[in-house]
C-alpha cells in the first residue's frame, strides 16, 4: 500500500496559516473591536460571518484567532519535543538503574491527572497568557514521545558513530543533536505531528472550561467557549465557522501526521 | 517458576507499587499546596472575604493549615495508613466518603465506553483488514482520522442541541431524574448522550491500532502456509492472526484503563454528570485538599497497577517473549 502525499492537506493548511497571518492585509474589520449596536447579527453583507454577542466580527476573529491557536500549538509542541528528546536520551544513555529510575519518574509523571497537572502549573504561573498557556499544555504532553526516544536511543548508542563522537570528545548535548536526532526523528515525527493537534485540541479545552485564555483574547479555543451560550441562543454561525476552522485545520495537521507515521510493511498482504 | 520464586516476584512488584504511590504522594502534597489558592474558599464559601484576620487564623489552625508542609504530610501519611483520608472541605464529610457516592457514576459511565470502545474496535479492526483499501476500510479511516479531530466538549455540545434542545429526545445532564436513582431505564436514558462522546472519542484510535496490527499479521509467512494448505480465509484470520495479535492487544487494552475511566471529566462537566471527573476539577480548582490527595492516589494507583497488569500480560501470556 504506497501512501500517497497529502497534497490537498498540506495546500489547504498553508492557505490558512499564511491567512491567519497576513489577515493584516485582507480583514478590514478590529477583531476586537465592540460593535454593540451590531450584536448577534447574523452571517449579511457587513458582517460576512456574523457577529458575536459582543458585536465582535465573527470574521475577523477567526483569522485573528487562528494566529494564536497556531502558535500554541507549535510552541507546546516545540515544548514537549525538547523536553521528551533530552529526558529519552538521558534514559537511554543511561546505565541500567538510572534507565530505571528515570522510567518510574516517567511512569509517576504519567500518573498524576493530566488536568490536575494543567490546573496546579497554571496557578502557579499566574494569569492565563498565549504564551503560559504553551508552555503548560507542552511539559503536561511529552511523556510518550520520550518512551519512544528512550528506545530508539538504547538501540543507536553502542553504534560505532557514537562511540567515536564520545572518544573525540562530543558533549552530551552535541551527540543528541548531531548524531542522535536525526536517526530517532523518523520514528517519533507523527506523534510530534500529533502533539501540533493535541495542543490545540487541549487548547480549546481548557478554554471551554474557564481555565484557558480569558474572553477578551481571541482564540478558536476561546470562540468555541461561546459555544454553550449560542447554542442556547440558536447563534449557529458563532458555533459553525470556529468549529469548521478548527476541524479543517486539525483534519490537514492529521493527515500530514499519518503520512509520516512510519509506513510498516510495504509488501503485499498474503491473505 | 517456583512458588517462591513467585513470591519474590510478587514481592518486589508490591515494593515497587507502593514506592511509586509514596512517591507521587508527595509530589502532589507539595505541588498543591505551594499552588497558590485559598483553600478556606473552598471550605467557608464566599464568607471568607468578611472574615477578620483572628478569625482566618483560627479557622486555618483548625483544618491543620498552620503548620509547614511536611509536618503537613506526615500527619496526613499517618492518619492515610490508618484509612482516615481526612475531610473533604466543600462536602464536609469524608473524603472517602464523597468519593464513595461518586465511584459508581464514573465506573458505569467509563465502563460500559471501555467495554463498548474495545469490542467495536476489534469488529471495525477486523472488518478493516478483511479487505484492505476496500471501500469500508477507506470509509472507516477517513471518518476515523474526521471524529479524531473533533474536541470531545463540542461533540456534547452538538448532540446536545440536536437530541435534547431541538428534538427533546433525551435529557441533558444528570445520571437520573430525582427519586428514580434506581430505575434502570431512566438511567440509560441519562446515559446514552455521554457514552456516545466517550465511544466516539478513543474508538478510532482503538480500532486503526487492531487494523494496522492485522495488516501486519497477515504479511507473515505463516499466512501463506496455511492458505497452501487449504485453510479457509475466515479461519486463518480468527484462529491464527487475531490469536496472534491478542496479547498485544490485551495489554494496550491494560494501559489504557485509567486514559478512559480518567478522561470522561471533559463529558462529565458538560452532562453535569456526577462523577469523579467533576469532583477532580472541583478539588483541583478550590483546593480541597484532602479529597484532591484521595482523587490522586486512586488514578496514580490505577495507572501504575494497569501498567504492571500489561507488561505481566505481555511477559506471562505470550509464549513467544
Amino acid at each position: 500500500m504506497n501512501k500517497k502525499k497529502p497534497v490537498l492537506a498540506v495546500v489547504i493548511l498553508l492557505i490558512i496559516v499564511a491567512g491567519c497571518f497576513a489577515c493584516g492585509f485582507f480583514v478590514g474589520k478590529d477583531p476586537a473591536y465592540p460593535d454593540l449596536k451590531n450584536c448577534n447579527q447574523p452571517p449579511g453583507k457587513e458582517f460576512l460571518f456574523g457577529t458575536d454577542p459582543m458585536g465582535r466580527d465573527v470574521f475577523s476573529m477567526l483569522w485573528h484567532g487562528g494566529q494564536v491557536s497556531l502558535f500554541i500549538g507549535a510552541v507546546s509542541t516545540i515544548v514537549s519535543t525538547a523536553v521528551a528528546m533530552v529526558f529519552g536520551t538521558l534514559s537511554g544513555c543511561a546505565p541500567k538503574w538510572g534507565d530505571g529510575l528515570l522510567m518510574r519518574l516517567l511512569e509517576i509523571f504519567l500518573s498524576i491527572p493530566n488536568l490536575l497537572a494543567v490546573i496546579f502549573l497554571q496557578a502557579v504561573l499566574g494569569k492565563a497568557t498565549v504564551v503560559s498557556i504553551s508552555f503548560v499544555i507542552g511539559i503536561t504532553g511529552w511523556m510518550s514521545i520520550a518512551k519512544v526516544v528512550r528506545t530508539k536511543v538504547r538501540q543507536l548508542k553502542n553504534s560505532g558513530y557514537v562511540t567515536a563522537s564520545k572518544c573525540m570528545g562530543g558533549g552530551f548535548f552535541y551527540i543528541l543533536w548531531k548524531h542522535l536526532r536525526p536517526n530517532f526523528m523518523p520514528s517519533i515525527m507523527f506523534m510530534v505531528v500529533m502533539n501540533v493537534r493535541n495542543a490545540i485540541i487541549a487548547e480549546s479545552t481548557l478554554s471551554f472550561m474557564g481555565l484557558g485564555l480569558p474572553v477578551e483574547s481571541i482564540s478558536w479555543g476561546s470562540m468555541l467557549s461561546m459555544a454553550e451560550d449560542a447554542l442556547l441562543g440558536n447563534s449557529w454561525w458563532m458555533i459553525l465557522f470556529p468549529g469548521g476552522f478548527l476541524l479543517v485545520t486539525l483534519f490537514c495537521i492529521t493527515s500530514i501526521g499519518d503520512y509520516l507515521r512510519k509506513s510498516g510493511n510495504q509488501k503485499p498482504s498474503n491473505l | 517458576m517456583d512458588g517462591r520464586n513467585l513470591m519474590v516476584h510478587i514481592g518486589k512488584r508490591l515494593m515497587l507499587f507502593l514506592l511509586s504511590v509514596f512517591v507521587l504522594s508527595l509530589f502532589t502534597f507539595y505541588i498543591s499546596r505551594l499552588a497558590p489558592g485559598d483553600p478556606l474558599l473552598s471550605y467557608y464559601g464566599d464568607r471568607v472575604e468578611k472574615m477578620s484576620p483572628e478569625e482566618r487564623e483560627w479557622a486555618e489552625e483548625k483544618l491543620g493549615l498552620k503548620d509547614s508542609i511536611s509536618v503537613q504530610y506526615f500527619r496526613w501519611l499517618e492518619q492515610a495508613f490508618q484509612g482516615d483520608f481526612g475531610i473533604s472541605y466543600k462536602y464536609k464529610m469524608d473524603a472517602a466518603a464523597v468519593v464513595g457516592s461518586r465511584i459508581g457514576n464514573t465506573v458505569i459511565l467509563g465502563g460500559i465506553g471501555y467495554l463498548l470502545i474495545f469490542g467495536l474496535a476489534l469488529l471495525i479492526g477486523i472488518g478493516c483488514a478483511w479487505k484492505e483499501e476496500s471501500l469500508w476500510d477507506r470509509v472507516v479511516c477517513k471518518v476515523g482520522t474526521l471524529s479524531s479531530c473533533i474536541p470531545e466538549f463540542w461533540l456534547s455540545l452538538v448532540l446536545i442541541l440536536i437530541f435534547s434542545v431541538n428534538l427533546k429526545l433525551l435529557p441533558s445532564s444528570g445520571a437520573y431524574d430525582i427519586g428514580m436513582e434506581g430505575d434502570v431505564r431512566n438511567r440509560i436514558r441519562h446515559l446514552i448522550l455521554p457514552l456516545t462522546v466517550v465511544v466516539a472519542g478513543h474508538l478510532w484510535y482503538y480500532a486503526y491500532m487492531v487494523r494496522n496490527m492485522l495488516l501486519e499479521e497477515v504479511r507473515a509467512d505463516y499466512v501463506l502456509l496455511a492458505k497452501a494448505k487449504g485453510m479457509k480465509k475466515g479461519q486463518i484470520m480468527f484462529r491464527h492472526c487475531l490469536r496472534n495479535i491478542l496479547p498485544a492487544y490485551l495489554s494496550v487494552m491494560a494501559v489504557s484503563v485509567p486514559h478512559i475511566l480518567g478522561g470522561t471529566y471533559i463529558v462529565e462537566m458538560v452532562f453535569s454528570y456526577p462523577g469523579l471527573g467533576t469532583l477532580a476539577y472541583e478539588s483541583a480548582r478550590y483546593k480541597d485538599y484532602n479529597l484532591l490527595m484521595l482523587m490522586c492516589l486512586i488514578s496514580g494507583s490505577l495507572v501504575i497497577l494497569c501498567n504492571m497488569a500489561a507488561q505481566a500480560i505481555h511477559e506471562k501470556i505470550d509464549a513467544r517473549i
